[in-house]
């Protein structure tokens, strides 16, 4: 414990920030070690690239709840929210490839207000974030269900290409993922409202009493996971042709585990995209070695959890426990 | 500069404050003296624009300030340091300072290099030497609030408002905060100074102005006042009135906690302390001298690391909240609202709360009894209240006092502890809860008392015990005790 302080406080102040990123890092080197035993297949490029597009979906979502959580808060309501986003691009698109572009913008700007609706319910009824967006999820969830009950429309061969398209050579959804992620870690560390999201996070009390604007900030967090989430739905539409009512159901949990894979603490203040980014190929690329070993979905599923307790111990304050 | 003409604010059940006028002039250093409960800290607040007044006029630099949010108090150039600080522990040092204000370069981006360079270079100026990029958690409390002090410098800061700023440092690092704010007073800066130590109100102050119990008592030049008439003004009374006459002869009894190399938590080590039956023992030492978390292991509420305890005639090396309850220890927390009481749940509940079997039957709790119980002891505490039923959370801060004390002192047969049993208690309550000890202690139990306040430890204590750092650096009997001895041993920089 004392030895691992003693290298933190020799780092240099710009590696500190990153300080976080170490545990993830390390969990990755050790499943490309576990694979490389298992199949001399799973270390190549193709697999890679494989595993790279597997990560897009958890990447686009979880980019977006690192943010909440960073402030201080969490978004429950991601997983309604990408379901009925994705609904909404496939029945609203319904294979006419005119209406791609509109469908597409209007479905990130109704992302984002969602966004903006969330953070000024936090703000204007003094709720709890995870209350404000657990209702917000049910409400979301059913007024999904009212627009429809099974798979709804059609999306073009155009849009599939957000899905299955290569940009020189390179997996196109996965590729806007980590644009999007540098483009958040870049808001997070050279805008000022993105400085003081840790500083909201860190002490909400302390961030009032020096007068940080709370309602901007909380706009700005929420509105990001309101249009990761848009992003995510128009990526799962182009997946799988069509929306469908619960295509979201199991992100809003699935969601939370790369931010504290990434380094990210669930209490806020700490952490960053990247590591979140890293934790989502992280867990894309446990699926892929289990898949290599012939593991069940179920117990992949297991294995996860598993991963998820033991990194969120080792990154625990245990000051003060039993 | 800032000028408050006949400012009352009220809380539900409490009139904080009362027709309070007061004025700062440009680059005075302007002491604020009161005990707890006098209303210090609401009228700071409204001065910082985190309440605003029910009734009155506030003016600043000349023009009216009705200031709806602590930004806009900064804007116009008032700075708070608040006695628990608005840091961010996880912040480097630099951001710390200017959060809210950050450093941008050309393109309105944040230019981290000019941020630390700018934040070397304010706490050159303020003579402190401090590593930019450390956390702020990593700092001792007087470098923290330097920083807080730093970052009222980046708001061009016109009133600089410290609250009770010394009760969290000692010796050398007093002198040197007193050393800034003169040197803040020659560059124009006016500072209203808290505190309730009348030393250091001599020591700094240009002029001071005295509350008690909500209302103004008068405003005095500091050189045509005298120490003794300071103490009138904030006391209000004898000190006779306040504190239960002592019984003639110490009838101390046998030992019945002993503690031996007791060490808690990340500071407190070494301990060795006895508490005899019938006596009142203060723990007197500065905030963070680890006094709470003693009181916590001997309690059982954290950990003992090392050590054994004495206590009921055997020997522990680990200890329990639910063990020491079996024992007759009780505990009467620093915080009661997040350490104590239920706040949601009515009078009789939090009495029994403890000591649930005693009124069960069956298994079940049988009500009529505990509210039987609540009302005896509302009666002989006289709490005041519409009666057991009575939610604690819509009482007064004196009158939750009571309740918790009433709940332990029931059930306590050997030892109570109290940690800063009078802290936001106004003067009446004060009376009563010294009488309940004085009371409890005449039927045989040990008391052990951590307070900050030094009249409160010579007018109630038999002995006192003094905690610095961790550690215990001496021990003095109850009528060899004086405010520069507890000081001494409390601040002392070399290790006694």
């Amino acid at each position: 414990m004392t030895e691992a302080i003693g290298i933190r406080m020799e780092m240099p102040w710009w590696l500190r920030s990153h300080a976080g990123l170490a545990g993830v890092i390390v969990l990755i080197g050790v499943v490309c070690l576990v694979g490389m035993m298992v199949s001399d297949r799973f270390l190549s490029f193709n697999n890679f690239l494989n595993v790279f597009e597997q990560t897009t979906d958890l990447a686009l979502v979880s980019i977006g709840q690192t943010l909440t959580i960073l402030s201080g808060g969490i978004d429950l309501s991601v997983g309604s929210l990408i379901s009925l986003t994705s609904c909404l691009t496939s029945g609203l698109i319904n294979n006419n490839p005119d209406r791609v572009i509109p469908v597409v913008l209007a479905v990130l700007a109704l992302g984002t207000l969602v966004g903006f609706i969330n953070a000024g319910l936090v703000v204007v009824l003094r709720v709890h974030p995870l209350i404000v967006t657990l209702g917000m999820g049910a409400i979301l969830q059913g007024v999904t269900l009212l627009y429809a009950l099974g798979p709804v429309g059609r999306v073009p061969r155009s849009f599939n290409f957000l899905a299955y398209g290569r940009l020189y050579g390179l997996p196109l959804g996965a590729t806007i993922a980590v644009l999007l992620c540098l483009l958040i870690a870049f808001v997070l560390r050279y805008l000022p409202l993105g400085r003081q999201i840790y500083a909201l996070g860190d002490d909400a009390n302390s961030a009032r009493l020096v007068g940080l604007r709370r309602t901007r900030i909380l706009m700005l967090v929420y509105g990001c996971s309101g249009f990761c989430c848009a992003a995510t739905g128009l990526y799962l539409a182009a997946r799988f042709g069509a929306g469908q009512p619960y295509t979201g159901v199991n992100y809003t949990l699935a969601s939370i585990t790369p931010v504290v894979l990434g380094g990210t603490l669930l209490s806020g203040g700490k952490g960053g995209v990247i590591g979140t980014l890293l934790g989502a190929f992280l867990i894309a690329l446990l699926n892929n070695l289990l898949n290599f070993m012939d593991v069940s979905k179920h117990y992949q599923l297991v294995a996860q959890a598993l991963i998820i307790i033991l990194a969120v111990s080792v990154y625990v304050d245990r000051r003060g426990m039993a | 500069m800032l000028t408050l003409a006949a400012i009352s604010k009220g809380f539900p059940g409490v009139r904080a404050l009362s027709g309070v006028s007061l004025e700062v002039r440009p680059g005075e250093i302007h002491g604020l003296l009161g005990e707890n409960g006098a209303g210090k800290s609401t009228l700071i607040k409204i001065i910082a624009g985190a309440y605003t007044p029910d009734e009155g006029e506030m003016s600043f630099a000349g023009a009216a300030a009705r200031w709806s949010s602590p930004r806009e108090a900064k804007q116009h150039g008032v700075h708070v340091v608040y006695q628990e600080f608005a840091l961010f522990p996880q912040l480097s040092v630099a951001e710390n300072i200017f959060v809210g204000q950050e450093r941008r370069n050309a393109f309105g981006l944040v230019d981290h290099a000019r941020t630390r360079r700018e934040a070397r270079e304010l706490l050159q100026r303020l003579g402190v030497s401090l590593d930019v990029d450390a956390s702020v958690s990593s700092l001792s409390v007087a470098d923290q609030q330097m920083v807080e002090i730093a970052r009222a410098m980046v708001r061009n800061v016109k009133l600089l408002v410290l609250d009770e700023p010394t009760a969290v440092i000692a010796g050398r690092e007093v002198a040197l905060l007193f050393d800034l704010l003169r040197r803040l007073r020659e560059s124009g800066v006016s500072v209203l100074f808290i505190s309730h130590r009348l030393d250091e109100v001599f020591a700094i102050c240009d002029r001071v102005t005295v509350l008690k119990d909500g209302r103004l008592v008068g405003t005095h030049d500091v050189a045509d006042v005298t120490r003794k008439r300071l103490i009138s003004m904030m006391v209000g009374r004898d000190l006779g009135d306040l504190f239960p006459p002592r019984p003639a002869a110490a009838r101390t009894g046998e030992p019945v906690l002993r503690t031996e190399g007791v060490a808690v938590g990340d500071r407190v080590r070494d301990i060795s302390i006895e508490l005899r039956a019938g006596e009142i023992v203060a723990l007197a030492g500065m905030v963070g001298a680890g006094r709470s978390e003693l009181a916590l292991g001997l309690f059982g509420a954290v950990p003992i690391l090392k050590g054994t305890i004495h206590l009921g005639g055997q020997r522990f090396t680990s200890m329990s909240p639910a063990r020491a309850i079996r024992l007759g220890v009780g505990l009467v927390t620093e915080d009661r609202k997040s350490q104590g009481l239920a706040m949601l749940l009515n009078i009789a509940a939090n009495i029994t709360g403890p000591a649930l079997s005693e009124v069960a039957r069956h298994g079940l709790v049988d009500r009529r009894l505990e509210s039987e119980i609540a009302a005896r002891e509302i009666e002989r505490y006289r709490i005041a209240c519409r009666g057991p039923a009575t939610k604690v959370a819509t009482m007064s801060g004196g009158n939750q006092q009571k309740v918790i004390v009433a709940r332990w002192a029931r059930i306590c047969r050997s030892v109570l502890i109290l940690d800063e049993p009078t802290r936001g208690v106004d003067v009446g309550a004060k009376a009563e809860i010294y009488r309940i000890m004085r009371d409890l202690a005449a039927s045989g139990v040990a008391i052990l008392m951590i307070s900050s306040e030094l009249t409160e430890v010579m007018g109630m204590a038999d002995r006192v015990i003094v905690m610095r750092e961790g550690r215990v650096t001496g021990e003095l009997a109850g009528c060899e005790t004086t405010e520069e001895g507890i000081m001494h041993l409390a601040t002392s920089e070399c290790a006694a």
